[in-house]
């Protein structure tokens, strides 16, 4: 099916070419991109030129290698941007992509034009983002991150990186052009100068890159948590039907009390989180007892399961067994009659996530699904696996995002609950012992506080 | 089992902070005394909230009711302290919307540089997104203060006493209502539409408004396209200002009104301001100081996207309005006699228009349901491009679905007493309200800002109303009620001042 979520333009091909000096967030960035936008359904890849010079030519370089002296460097880099392109390319005609990323640094408006006319000989739409920063103290917490995580520095002491990395920077810095509009006021670029503190948007020319934009401007790089949590078991969950509007059950109610303790044992400054939560009564009934200021969403309510809503899965194999077929072979893109897919939640949580990309402390209560759709944003989850996700009942979800991925912890409330999973294939309820359930990308981590066995909750290890 | 699982749930509780009410809360900034004391003096607005209605029965009242002002852009009208806003999310304890104080948007430039546009444009994203926004012409406070055009007032630094005494009277004139319009009428965003062209009268304003816990966001429309330019000029010489004039000597006159301010205009570039400057509208945007609040890049995204059109947006509704919300069929025959009679009328529109056939870049939006897929087809057919937004599906009624009127009323006495005082934001179990089909077209919205050329949008009711409402910045009392009849397509143009709306019936293919 194609895809028009963020575009009226037919076919619209679009390279986001990174430009900038080492340590300036370019990495970071381009992730974040290739995550909204895959979430979005939008095919998006990432094509690191480090990545290739390392792969092709097995090269883990000191900083000499960069000096613009040096000859050899100066090719194999070239080399390594061209098979970049060459894979963009072949990538975007064969296998459909849409938005690729050009994670690179670029730095002279040579290369740039150079890309540009690359890109733009095979009908794709180049935009330039620069990351400028001369704010000292921002590029020194970039370095640290850079040290720990760049593969440039594996097995490398960190003092060893740290200066292997400036004299590489100030290599760089020799043959530096920053984007300008006296010389390149024709290409389409966001320029950002020490983060967002000013902007320049050059030329957009898509729907698609005005929603790059936004969402770019929306990013801040401020350590955070986004805490998440299912509502509390609720009658229908006890009577395994989906959907309805139904209250909670009495395990379902002292969760509810559980989680204000919960909340103020394990959230640092929890008298300022706001509370969200779906319209429907088991998540408003989930939060009652938080004091903290809440808002409702309509956009957070459960997946609509149409004609199917208020049916147990038996049910539904029986009464509609071939869409109950239909949906376990393809559950992402699967309407319910009159009702929604995951892909049309994911559609109504755009501005959601947007918000909370903005946002530095919120607590959000919701659903089985939504939260599938949610937790697949922030942790990378391809479509085809975030459906079948599984997310327990009575149990609080901490994420932190950081630049290289989002670490989770669990916070369960030792509250016993009935699962609400379902495994392909059968309309049974529960997860199999084979750790089918087991979210990827996940890091289960134990928070300190919760180990130490006090009596209202662990965490899982 | 159930029945005592029930008593042990306490009532949801109200909110601790009082007016950070969801969208399902009605009465929102309505002080209940106001509802209940005005018996004596019934406006026509007040009657609206104690007409009974029902939600299935909408389009009866429609055309009867006195306070329904069909098809009139009212972005022009001043809000008052009681206004809703058709996206309005929430509002926080002092009625603001995200938590961000007050703000000035403070446009600057030389004459021509499509600040009022832009001004318009901007108040009516904001008002429907649910901030309180006015705006405050200068244009409008000279033309009330003096009658002729002394080219002098233009002159940001007139040379005699008494010119300069007039301007700086007039500029406290706007700022006292901004500040009033802020302190008295609960508003969160004035624009300010006037030239602003010197950098200490900038500084100056920022901190006259800072002291009063205001932020200045500036705005600076520049131009550097020549051609741009000129086109603008033309434009702008059809202006109030010159209602009587000769084209060409209205464009003269503006010209020397330009000049007088060029020789004294400084371009922003005040460091410790927070500013945007909107080049060429909007080919580039330079943003100084952001600080990343969340309404200023809201209204960043906004100036992105707003581009000038030159085409129009055509509503029509799906063919089969009776339909189950949960059902899908195809499209009958009947459909297809629809669909053929709305394609030859539009396309005789287009061809009466000078056109031959449907213009090439038209984009038709429909629902993802087949009666409105299938009715899009035949548009298919003459190579207009056709696209299913899932967002675009009607209002869903829960659990209201086929109830009359007495069957509601008897039914949920409660849902259709507060449905009654508040058909925008109030929903019945499980169903939708205009509230929250306006903030999931939201992005379509600002797509559809982007969009320089024609658009043909075949929805539901429930959608379209709200598609209009932003259109014509309808206020959340008469979007419910706004009416599409069947055969009528609505035709939205743009315009600098004010949008207008037209309605254009559709013809029987048969008979013509």
């Amino acid at each position: 099916m194609p895809v028009y979520g963020v575009s009226h333009v037919d076919n619209l091909r679009v390279c986001v070419v990174m430009v900038g000096l080492p340590a300036r967030g370019k990495s970071f960035i381009s992730q974040k991109i290739v995550r909204y936008l895959s979430w979005l359904s939008i095919a998006t890849r990432s094509f690191s030129v480090s990545s290739y010079r390392r792969e092709e030519y097995k090269l883990q370089p000191t900083a000499d290698f960069f000096d613009p002296a040096n000859i050899d460097g100066l090719h194999i880099r070239e080399q390594a941007t061209d098979d970049a392109l060459k894979n963009i390319i072949k990538w975007m005609n064969e296998e459909n992509g849409c938005v690729a990323i050009l994670d690179g640094s670029n730095v002279t408006k040579q290369k740039r034009q150079l890309v540009c006319q690359v890109l733009k000989n095979h009908k794709i739409e180049p935009i330039f983002l620069e990351s400028f920063c001369d704010d000292e103290t921002m590029v020194n917490s970039m370095m640290l991150d850079i040290n720990a995580t760049s593969p440039d520095y594996t097995g490398k002491s960190s003092k060893y990186a740290t200066e292997d990395l400036l004299t590489k920077i100030n290599y760089y810095k020799k043959y530096y052009e920053p984007m300008d509009l006296a010389d390149e006021k024709d290409l389409s670029f966001i320029k950002l100068i020490n983060v967002n503190s000013q902007i320049i948007i050059n030329k957009i020319e898509s729907y698609l890159e005005s929603r790059i934009a936004y969402y770019i401007m929306n990013l801040h790089i401020k350590p955070r948590y986004i805490w998440l949590s299912r509502h509390g078991e609720s009658q229908y969950n006890l009577e395994g039907k989906i959907g309805g509007d139904a209250d909670l059950s009495e395990r379902g109610m002292k969760y509810a009390r559980k989680l204000k303790d919960l909340v103020a044992q394990y959230i640092p400054n929890h008298e300022n989180i706001e509370v969200w939560t779906s319209t429907l009564r088991r998540t408003n009934q989930t939060a009652q007892f938080l004091p903290n200021p809440k808002k409702q969403w309509k956009a957070l309510d459960e997946l609509d399961a149409g004609s199917c809503d208020g049916l147990t899965y038996d049910e539904i194999e029986r009464e509609f067994p071939e869409d109950f077929k239909a949906r376990d072979e393809n559950k992402f893109e699967y309407r319910y009659r009159g009702g929604e897919s995951y892909r049309d939640v994911i559609v109504r949580l755009e501005p959601i996530i947007m918000e909370l990309e903005n946002q530095e402390n919120v607590l959000v209560i919701t659903h089985q699904a939504v939260l599938r759709c949610i937790y697949a944003y922030f942790m990378n989850v391809p479509q085809e696996e975030s459906p079948w996700m599984s997310i327990p009942l009575h149990t609080m979800i901490r994420l932190e995002p950081r630049a290289y991925q989002t670490i989770v912890t669990r916070i369960k409330a030792d509250i016993p609950a009935v699962s609400t999973y379902k495994e392909k294939g059968t309309s049974k309820l529960g997860e199999s012992s084979n750790g089918g359930n087991v979210m990827a990308g996940e890091v289960i981590s134990s928070s300190s506080s919760g180990s130490a066995g006090t009596a209202s909750g662990h965490a899982v290890v | 089992m159930a029945a005592q699982v029930n008593n042990d749930i306490a009532e949801i509780e109200e909110p601790k902070i009082p007016g950070n009410y969801s969208a399902r809360k009605q009465n929102r900034w309505i002080p209940a005394t106001i509802q209940l004391s005005s018996n004596e003096d019934l406006t026509s607005s007040q009657e609206l909230l104690v007409a009974p209605r029902s939600p299935v029965l909408n389009n009866r009242v429609s055309t009867a009711s006195s306070h329904h002002h069909e098809d009139v852009d009212e972005i022009h009208k001043r809000i008052s302290k009681f206004h809703v806003s058709p996206a309005q999310l929430y509002s926080t304890d002092s009625g603001k919307l995200y938590h961000a104080g007050s703000i000035c948007i403070v446009l600057v430039g030389q004459p021509a540089r499509g600040k009022t546009n832009l001004s318009i444009s901007l108040c009516r994203y904001l008002r429907w997104l649910g901030v309180r926004a006015n705006l405050f012409h200068m244009g409008d406070y000279r033309r009330e203060k003096t009658n002729g055009l002394p080219h002098e007032f233009f002159d940001p630094k007139p040379e005699s006493e008494e010119a300069a005494k007039a301007r700086q009277e007039l500029t406290n004139m706007v700022i006292n209502d901004m500040v009033t319009f802020f302190q008295n009428d609960m508003g969160q965003i004035a624009i300010y539409d006037a030239v602003n062209g010197i950098s200490s009268q900038r500084l100056a304003l920022a901190k006259t408004l800072n002291d009063k816990q205001i932020k200045a966001v500036f705005i600076e429309s520049l131009i550097d396209d020549e051609e741009l330019l000129e086109r603008n000029i033309a434009d702008a010489a059809k202006s109030p200002d010159y209602l009587n004039w000769e084209e060409n000597e209205a464009i003269a006159d503006y010209k020397k009104r330009i000049e007088m301010v060029n020789r004294a205009y400084e371009e922003m570039n005040e460091d410790e301001l927070t500013y945007i400057k909107f080049i060429n509208f909007g080919e580039r945007l330079f943003i100084n100081n952001s600080k990343h609040d969340f309404l200023t890049t809201k209204v960043i995204s906004y100036l992105m996207n707003s581009k000038i059109k030159s085409g129009s947006i055509y509503f029509a509704r799906c063919s089969n309005n009776k339909l189950k919300f949960k059902s899908d069929p195809p499209i009958d025959d009947k459909g297809k006699k629809y669909a053929t009679d709305l394609s030859a009328t539009l396309l005789n529109h287009f061809e009466s228009m000078g056109q031959s056939s449907f213009p090439k870049n038209m984009v038709v939006w429909t629902s993802a349901r087949l009666r409105t897929t299938q009715l899009a087809d035949v548009f298919k057919k003459h190579g207009l491009r056709v696209r299913h937004r899932p967002e675009m599906t009607q209002m869903n009624p829960g659990d209201a679905e086929g109830l009359s009127d007495d069957e509601l009323q008897a039914k949920y006495p409660v849902d259709y007493a507060n449905h009654n005082l508040d058909p925008y934001h109030h929903r019945y179990p499980r169903a939708d309200s205009y509230h929250d089909i306006a903030l999931k077209l939201e992005p379509l919205i600002m797509e559809m800002e982007r969009m320089r050329n024609d658009i043909l949008i075949i929805a539901d009711e429930t959608i379209l109303r709200v598609f209009y409402g932003y259109l014509m910045a309808s206020s959340c009392t008469d979007i419910p009620f706004i009416s599409f009849p069947q055969e009528e397509i609505i035709k939205i143009t743009y315009n600098a001042y004010m949008n207008k709306a037209f309605r254009i019936p559709i013809k029987d293919s048969d008979k013509s």
